[in-house]
C-alpha cells in the first residue's frame, strides 16, 4: 500500500471516529458473530459475575445498546503476567476483546505503533474520549525519590497514572501489584511501590488482585460496568464481591478432607495423591478471598490447590509479606528465626514460666515465713 | 499461725465463682481444640469423617461460652461487691494500693519474709488479671473475626470490620495462636500462686473459689 | 545530529528505551536503557530459600516458568538434592511448551508487524493467497473462502473507525516488502496463533494449575502428584490431554510457523547482513535426563568462530555497573561474581519528564554482565549456534535445511534475520523433542514409578548452616542463571543474571557495547521519524525488560 493511501485510511478513520458509534451488538453482527454465539458469551459473563442465569437476557440487551468502549492499558512496575492472562482469556477470547468488544487504543505489549507514535495514540485517545474511557493499570507505581524507578516515554509512571486516571470514567487495577503494590512493595520495598489507589487518591479504582489476575474476572468486571452502568459492589479492599466475596477455603473441593481430618503430610504421599487437604503444607486458602476454586484458570482447567500446591493467598493485600513463608500455615513470628514457629516460641515461654516458678517454689519451701500479725492486715 | 484465730468471710459472690469456673473449663476446651486446629494430626480415615469439623464445632461452642462468661463478669464488676468491682483491678491508682503492691512484690522476690495477707484479690494478682482480661478480649475479638470470615459481610463480619483493618488475616491468626501461649503462661503462674498463697496465708485460698469463703485474720469491718 | 529516541519500544515485555544516532541514513551509535526497577533480589534476602521460586517467578509473566526452574535448581544445587526422574521430566515438558508457545507468540504477535503490513492485506486476492498458502504448507485453513473471511473481518474492523492497537503504526512504510497476499496470509495466522497459544499452554495448567505463573514447583521436585488411579493426580486422562496439546503445538510449528517464517524471510534477505551484534554467543544447555546429561549442549562461541565451542565456566561471569544506576563495592571498572553480587540502586539519570538521557553517564537499570570481560549474546541464536557448532544432530539437520531453503550460508545467521530464523529453528527442535519427554514419563508411570519429590532435605533443620549454589536454565530468551547463598536457613544473598540482562546491557567500563547496542550499528533508516528498522533488530532479540532488571 502506498504512503498516500495509508494517510487516506487514517483520515477516514479519524473522521469516522467522530460520526459513528456502533454498539457492541451491532459490531458483532457486522463481524459475522452469530446471535447464538453472542448469547452464549452473555451467559458466560453472567455466570462469571455470579449473577443468576435469568440475568443473561439483560446482559445481552445492555450489550446490544452499549458502544464499543475505549480502553487504555498502562504497564508500570509489572511483570506483564496480567497481560499474558488477558491473552489466555477464553470467554471472550483476546481476539474478540481487541477486535469486537473493546477498542484497546493503548497497550504497549500488543500495539503496533512504538515510541512517539505510541505516545501520540495515547494522548489522542485520552483527549478524544475524556471521561469515557476505561483505564487499566498493571503493576505497582514507584513513589520513592519522586518516582524515578519507573518511567515510559521520559515521563514518570506516577505522572502518567495521574494524567490517565484523571480522565478515565473508571480505573481497573489488575493484579496484586497494581491493587496493593504487590511484590515490589514487599519488605523492604526498595522503590516505594504502591497500588493505584494509594498513588492516585481520588481516582475511581476497582481492584482485581491476583498474581496474575484471573482474566475472566477482568472481562466480567468490564461487562458489569457496561451492563449496569456502575461499578460492581466492592469489599473493604476495593475488590468486587462477585469474585472476591468468599474464601477459597469455603469453596475448596478439598474442604471435605479438611473437615474429615485428612491432610497431606509429605509431598507425593498417599494423601497428596488422593487429593487430601493441603492445610498442613501451608495452604492460605483459609485466609484468602478469591474465586479460584470455581472460576479456575485457563478455561477452567485447574487452579493451584488442584495441582497439589497450597494456595499462596495471592489476592490479599500485602500477601507477599503476610502470607509467607509459603509452606507454613502461620507467618514467622517477627524478630525470631525461620524455624521459630509460634508453637516453639510458646512452648519456650511456658517452659520458662514453669521453670521460674519451680525454682521459686523450691526456694519458698526452704525458708520460714514470718506470720502476719493483726496490724499488718488489711481490711 | 495455728494459734491465731481466723474469721470466715464471704468474699466471692456466686457470679464471680461461676464465671471463673466457666472460664476455666471453656479455656481448657478452647486450648485443647485450638491446639488441634493449629496442629492437626491426620485423624480422619475416610472423607466422611468429621474430626476437624467436630473439633472446630467444639471450639466455637466453647468460644461462645467463654465470651458470654467473660461479658457476664464484666457486668458483675459494675454490680458486685467491692472485691469483685472493677476498682479492685487497678490497685496502682491509690497510694495504699501501690504500697501493698510493693510489699507483695518484695515477698514474691523472696526479699521479705512476711506474707502480706489480702482479703479480696492480692494487688499484684489483680494487675495480672487485668492483663489477662485484655488477652481475653484479644482472643475473643481475633477469634470471632476469624470465625466471621465464613460469612463475609454478614452482621458479625460487619461489626468486626475494625479488626480487619487493624490486622491482616494471617496476623490475626498468629496473634490468636500466640496469645494462647500467653494465657498458658498466666495459668502456670496463677495456679502456682494460688497454691502458694493457700499454703502461706492459710486463708483457704483455693477452696474459696468454690465456696466463696476465705479465712482472714481480720474481722469483717 | 540529535539522537532519535524510541520510548516505549512496544511489543516487548517491559520498559525499554533506545536512543540512537543516525548519520547518512544509517545508525552510527546506539544506547539501550531500561527505565523500570523493582529490586526483587534485595527483597528476597532473609526469606525461606524454598519460597524463592515463587518470588523469582514474578520477575516475568511472559517467560513465566523460567525463573522458577532456575531458582529451584539453584537451591537444589546448594543443598545437594537429587530430584526423582519424573519430576525432571515434568519440568522438561513445562520448559518445552513454554519455549514453543513463547516463540510463536513472539513471531506472530510481537515481531510480525515489523515485517507484515496488515493494511496491505486488504488489497490481496483471496484466491492468490490461497494458492500461496497451499504452495508452502498443507495446513488445512488455506481456502480462498477462508482468506476472504479473514479479509472481510479486517475490513469491517477498519471500517468500524477504531483501529485500536493497530492505530498510528508504520503502515505503508517503504521498508515493508511483502506482497499483499503474504500480508493477508500472515494476518490470518496472527489470529490463528492467538487462539492456538491459549490452548497449548493449558499444559501448564494441567501440570501446574495455571498460566501465567504456574504453581506446582517445589525445591526437590514438583507438587503435582502422579497416580493413575486417582482423580486428583496426573492420570491417564490428563496425560492424554497433554499428548494431544503437544501434538497440536508441534503441528502448528511445522505447518504454520516454519513455512511462514521461511516465506517472510525470503522477502527480507537483506536483513541477513544487518544486525550482527557482538559476535560472542553463550548457551547453558537444556533438558537434563535422569543422569544429568543435557540434550541441548552448553557452550560459548567467541568472535563468530564456529570451529571452537568453549566450555562455560560460571566462575568467569561478573556483573559491572559502570553505566548502570547502581553502586558497587568492587569499585569503578570492576565486576562482582554473582555469589557476591550486590543490588544497590542509585538513580542518577535526568528528572522526568526528560527528552534525552545523558548517555555519557550511567543510563540504564540493567546491569552489565560480562563473561571473561566479554559481552555475550544469548538466546535462540546462541543456543542454535552452540548446538550446530557442537555437531548436535537434530540441530544440524534443521539449520542446514533452512540455510539451503533460503539459499544463504551459515554467516547469514549472525544477523537480525538469523536471530529470527534461529528462534523458529529452536522452536521446531523443542516442539519435536518435548513429546519424547512425555512418552518417557508415561513409560515410568506404567512401571509403577510415581515419585515426584525428594523429601529428605525438605525440612530446613536438615540443612547445613551455610550453603551456596547456582541454577542454570536456557530460557526462551537465553542463558539464565540464579545464584543463592543460604545461611541459617535463610537467603543471605540472591542474584540472577538473566538472558535479557546480557542482551540489553549498557556499555561496560571498557566501552564495549551490549548486544542490542552493537546490533543496531549500521542499521539503515528510511525515515528516522518512523523507526521501523530499529524495532526489527531490537525485536529480533525478543527483549524482556522485567526479566533484565528484576
Ligand atoms: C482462650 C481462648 C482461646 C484459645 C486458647 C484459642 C486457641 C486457638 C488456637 C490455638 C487456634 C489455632 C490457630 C492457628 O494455628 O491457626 C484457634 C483457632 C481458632 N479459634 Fe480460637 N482460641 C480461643 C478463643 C477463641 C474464641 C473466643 C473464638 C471465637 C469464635 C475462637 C475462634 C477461633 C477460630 C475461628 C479459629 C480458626 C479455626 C479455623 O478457622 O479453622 N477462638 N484457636
Ligand atoms: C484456665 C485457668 C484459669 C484462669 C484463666 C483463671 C483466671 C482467674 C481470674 C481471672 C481470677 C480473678 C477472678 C475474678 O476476679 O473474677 C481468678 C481468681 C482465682 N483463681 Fe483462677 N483461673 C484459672 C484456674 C484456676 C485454678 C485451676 C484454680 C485453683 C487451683 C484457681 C484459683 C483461683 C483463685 C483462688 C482465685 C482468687 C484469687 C484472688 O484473686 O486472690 N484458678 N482466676
Ligand atoms: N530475558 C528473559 Fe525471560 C526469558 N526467556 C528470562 O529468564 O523473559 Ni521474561
Ligand atoms: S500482580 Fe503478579 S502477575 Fe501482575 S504484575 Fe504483579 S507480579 Fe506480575
Ligand atoms: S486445601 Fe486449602 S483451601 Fe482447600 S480445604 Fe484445605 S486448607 Fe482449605
Ligand atoms: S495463590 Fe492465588 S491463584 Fe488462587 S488459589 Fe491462591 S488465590
Ligand atoms: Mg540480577
Amino acid at each position: 500500500m502506498s504512503k498516500k493511501k495509508t494517510e487516506d485510511v487514517r483520515t477516514d478513520v479519524e473522521q469516522d471516529l467522530l460520526k459513528r458509534d456502533y454498539s457492541i451488538g451491532e459490531i458483532l453482527k457486522e463481524r459475522g458473530v452469530s446471535r447464538r454465539d453472542f448469547l452464549k458469551f452473555c451467559s458466560a459473563m453472567t455466570a462469571a459475575m455470579a449473577l443468576p442465569a435469568s440475568f443473561a437476557p439483560r446482559v445481552a440487551q445492555a450489550l446490544d445498546e452499549v458502544k464499543r468502549p475505549t480502553l487504555v492499558w498502562l504497564e508500570m512496575q509489572s511483570c506483564t503476567g496480567d497481560t499474558e492472562a488477558l491473552l489466555r482469556s477464553a470467554n471472550p477470547t483476546i481476539a474478540e476483546i481487541v477486535l469486537d468488544i473493546l477498542s484497546v487504543d493503548y497497550h504497549e505489549t500488543i500495539m503496533a505503533a512504538a515510541g512517539h507514535q505510541a505516545e501520540e495514540a495515547l494522548d489522542k485517545t485520552i483527549a478524544a474520549f475524556k471521561g469515557k474511557y476505561i483505564c487499566v493499570i498493571e503493576g505497582s507505581i514507584s513513589m520513592k525519590d519522586g518516582g524515578v524507578y519507573g518511567s515510559t516515554g521520559g515521563k514518570s509512571h506516577l505522572d502518567r497514572a495521574r494524567q490517565v486516571c484523571a480522565g478515565a470514567m473508571a480505573t481497573i487495577a489488575v493484579g496484586t501489584c497494581a491493587s496493593y503494590g504487590g511484590i515490589a512493595a514487599a519488605v523492604p520495598n526498595p522503590t516505594g511501590a504502591v497500588g493505584v489507589r494509594e498513588a492516585v487518591p481520588g481516582a475511581t479504582v476497582i481492584n482485581l488482585p491476583g498474581c496474575p489476575v484471573n482474566a475472566d474476572n477482568l472481562t466480567a468486571t468490564i461487562v458489569h460496568f457496561l451492563v449496569f452502568g456502575k461499578i460492581p459492589a466492592l469489599d473493604s479492599h476495593g475488590r468486587p464481591l462477585f469474585a472476591y466475596g468468599k474464601r477459597i477455603h469455603d469453596n475448596c473441593e478439598r474442604r471435605p478432607h479438611f473437615d474429615a481430618g485428612q491432610y497431606v503430610e509429605h509431598w507425593g504421599d498417599d494423601g497428596h495423591r488422593k487429593g487430601f487437604c493441603l492445610y498442613k503444607m501451608g495452604c492460605k486458602g483459609p485466609a484468602t478471598f478469591h474465586n479460584c476454586p470455581s472460576q479456575r484458570y485457563n478455561e477452567k482447567t485447574s487452579w493451584p490447590v488442584a495441582a497439589g500446591h497450597p494456595c499462596a493467598g495471592c489476592s490479599e493485600p500485602g500477601f507477599w509479606d503476610t502470607m509467607s513463608p509459603l509452606y507454613k500455615r502461620l507467618p514467622n513470628v517477627p524478630g525470631f528465626g525461620i524455624e521459630a514457629t509460634a508453637d516453639k516460641i510458646g512452648i519456650g515461654l511456658a517452659a520458662g514460666v514453669g521453670a521460674a516458678f519451680a525454682v521459686h517454689g523450691a526456694l519458698n519451701a526452704l525458708r520460714k515465713d514470718k506470720e502476719p500479725v493483726e496490724e499488718t492486715k488489711e481490711g | 499461725m495455728p494459734n491465731q484465730a481466723k474469721y470466715k468471710r464471704y468474699i466471692w459472690e456466686l457470679p464471680v465463682r461461676w464465671t471463673h469456673w466457666f472460664n476455666v473449663v471453656s479455656i481448657a476446651t478452647l486450648a485443647v481444640t485450638g491446639f488441634f486446629i493449629g496442629t492437626p494430626f491426620s485423624f480422619g480415615s475416610s472423607a466422611s469423617d468429621f474430626t476437624m469439623g467436630w473439633i472446630r464445632f467444639v471450639h466455637f461452642t466453647a468460644a461462645y461460652v467463654f465470651a458470654i462468661s467473660t461479658i457476664s463478669r464484666v457486668i458483675w464488676s459494675l454490680v458486685g461487691n467491692e472485691y469483685a468491682g472493677w476498682k479492685a483491678f487497678f490497685p496502682c491508682v491509690t497510694a495504699k494500693g501501690r504500697e501493698k503492691m510493693v510489699k507483695m512484690m518484695r515477698y514474691y522476690m523472696l526479699m521479705d519474709k512476711e506474707v502480706p495477707e489480702t482479703v479480696g484479690h492480692n494487688p499484684l494478682a489483680t494487675t495480672a488479671y487485668f492483663a489477662l482480661f485484655l488477652l481475653y478480649v484479644l482472643m475473643i475479638l481475633t477469634g470471632f473475626a476469624l470465625y466471621a470470615q465464613h460469612a463475609p459481610n454478614g452482621i458479625m463480619h460487619k461489626s468486626l470490620g475494625f479488626m480487619y483493618s487493624l490486622f491482616s488475616d494471617q496476623g490475626m491468626r498468629l496473634t490468636h495462636h500466640l496469645s494462647m501461649w500467653l494465657i498458658f503462661g498466666f495459668i502456670i503462674n496463677h495456679i502456682y500462686s494460688a497454691w502458694l498463697m493457700d499454703i502461706k496465708e492459710h486463708g483457704s485460698e483455693i477452696s474459696s473459689m468454690f465456696s466463696g469463703y476465705k479465712f482472714t485474720v481480720k474481722k469483717e469491718d | 545530529m540529535a539522537k532519535i529516541v524510541v520510548d516505549p519500544i512496544t511489543r516487548i515485555e517491559g520498559h525499554l528505551r533506545i536512543e540512537a544516532e543516525v548519520n547518512g541514513g544509517k545508525i552510527t551509535d546506539a544506547w539501550s536503557s531500561a527505565t523500570m526497577f523493582r529490586g526483587i533480589e534485595k527483597i528476597l534476602r532473609g526469606r525461606d530459600p524454598r519460597d524463592a521460586w515463587f518470588w523469582t517467578q514474578r520477575f516475568c509473566g511472559v517467560c513465566t516458568t523460567v525463573h522458577s526452574i532456575a531458582s529451584i535448581r539453584a537451591v537444589e544445587n546448594a543443598l545437594k538434592i537429587k530430584i526423582p526422574p519424573n519430576a525432571e521430566l515434568i519440568r522438561n515438558i513445562i520448559i518445552g511448551i513454554q519455549n514453543v508457545q513463547d516463540h510463536v507468540i513472539h513471531f506472530y504477535h510481537l515481531h510480525a508487524l515489523d515485517w507484515v503490513d496488515i493494511t496491505s492485506g486488504l488489497k490481496a486476492d483471496p484466491a492468490a493467497t490461497s494458492k500461496l498458502a497451499a504452495s508452502i504448507s498443507d495446513w488445512p485453513n488455506n481456502s480462498a473462502t477462508y482468506f476472504k473471511g479473514v479479509q472481510d473481518k479486517v475490513k469491517a474492523f477498519v471500517a468500524s473507525g477504531r483501529l485500536g492497537p493497530f492505530a498510528n503504526a508504520y503502515w505503508g512504510h517503504p521498508a515493508y516488502k511483502l506482497p499483499p497476499e503474504a500480508n493477508l496470509m500472515a494476518t490470518a495466522h496472527y489470529l490463528e496463533a492467538l487462539e492456538w497459544q491459549k490452548d497449548v499452554i493449558k499444559i501448564h495448567a494441567i501440570l501446574g494449575s495455571k498460566n501465567p505463573h504456574p504453581q506446582s514447583f517445589l525445591v526437590g521436585g514438583m507438587s503435582i502428584p502422579i497416580d493413575p488411579d486417582s482423580q486428583n493426580a496426573l492420570n491417564a486422562d490428563k496425560l492424554i490431554e497433554i499428548k494431544r496439546l503437544l501434538k497440536k503445538a508441534q503441528v502448528f510449528v511445522e505447518k504454520v510457523y516454519i513455512p511462514d517464517l521461511l516465506a517472510v524471510a525470503s522477502f527480507y534477505k537483506d536483513w541477513a547482513a544487518i544486525g550482527g551484534g557482538v559476535g560472542n554467543y553463550m548457551s547453558y544447555g537444556e533438558f537434563p535426563d535422569a543422569a544429568g546429561n543435557l540434550w541441548f549442549p552448553s557452550g560459548a562461541i567467541l568472535g563468530k568462530d564456529l570451529s571452537k565451542v568453549l566450555k562455560v565456566d560460571q566462575g568467569k561471569i561478573a556483573e559491572y555497573v559502570d553505566n548502570s544506576w547502581f553502586e558497587n563495592s568492587a569499585g569503578a571498572g570492576k565486576g562482582l561474581h554473582p555469589f557476591d553480587g550486590e543490588t544497590e540502586v542509585r538513580y542518577t539519570g535526568p528528572k522526568a519528564p526528560y527528552t534525552n538521557l545523558d548517555t555519557n553517564a550511567k543510563y540504564s537499570f540493567v546491569k552489565t554482565p560480562r563473561y571473561d570481560e566479554k559481552a555475550m549474546e544469548v538466546g535462540p541464536l546462541a543456543r542454535v549456534l552452540v548446538a550446530y557448532a557442537s555437531g548436535h544432530k537434530e540441530t544440524k539437520a534443521i539449520v542446514d535445511h533452512v540455510l539451503k531453503t533460503l539459499g544463504v550460508g551459515a554467516e547469514a545467521l549472525f544477523s537480525t534475520l538469523g536471530r529470527t530464523a534461529a528462534r523458529g529453528i529452536d522452536c521446531l527442535l523443542v516442539a519435536q523433542q518435548t513429546p519424547k519427554f512425555l512418552d518417557e514419563l508415561i513409560g515410568n508411570i506404567s512401571k509403577g514409578d510415581y515419585r515426584i519429590h525428594a523429601n529428605e532435605k525438605w525440612e530446613p533443620s536438615s540443612w547445613p548452616a551455610e550453603a551456596q549454589g547456582y541454577g542454570f536454565h536456557d530460557a526462551p530468551r537465553g542463558a539464565l542463571g540464579h545464584w543463592i547463598k543460604i545461611k541459617d536457613q535463610k537467603i543471605l544473598n540472591y542474584q540472577a543474571v538473566v538472558p535479557s540482562t546480557w542482551n540489553a546491557s549498557p556499555r561496560d567500563a571498557k566501552g564495549q557495547r551490549g548486544p542490542y547496542e552493537a546490533a543496531l550499528i549500521g542499521t539503515p533508516m528510511a525515515d528516522p521519524n518512523k523507526p521501523l528498522e530499529i524495532l526489527r533488530t531490537i525485536h529480533s532479540f525478543d527483549p524482556c525488560l522485567a526479566c533484565a532488571v528484576h
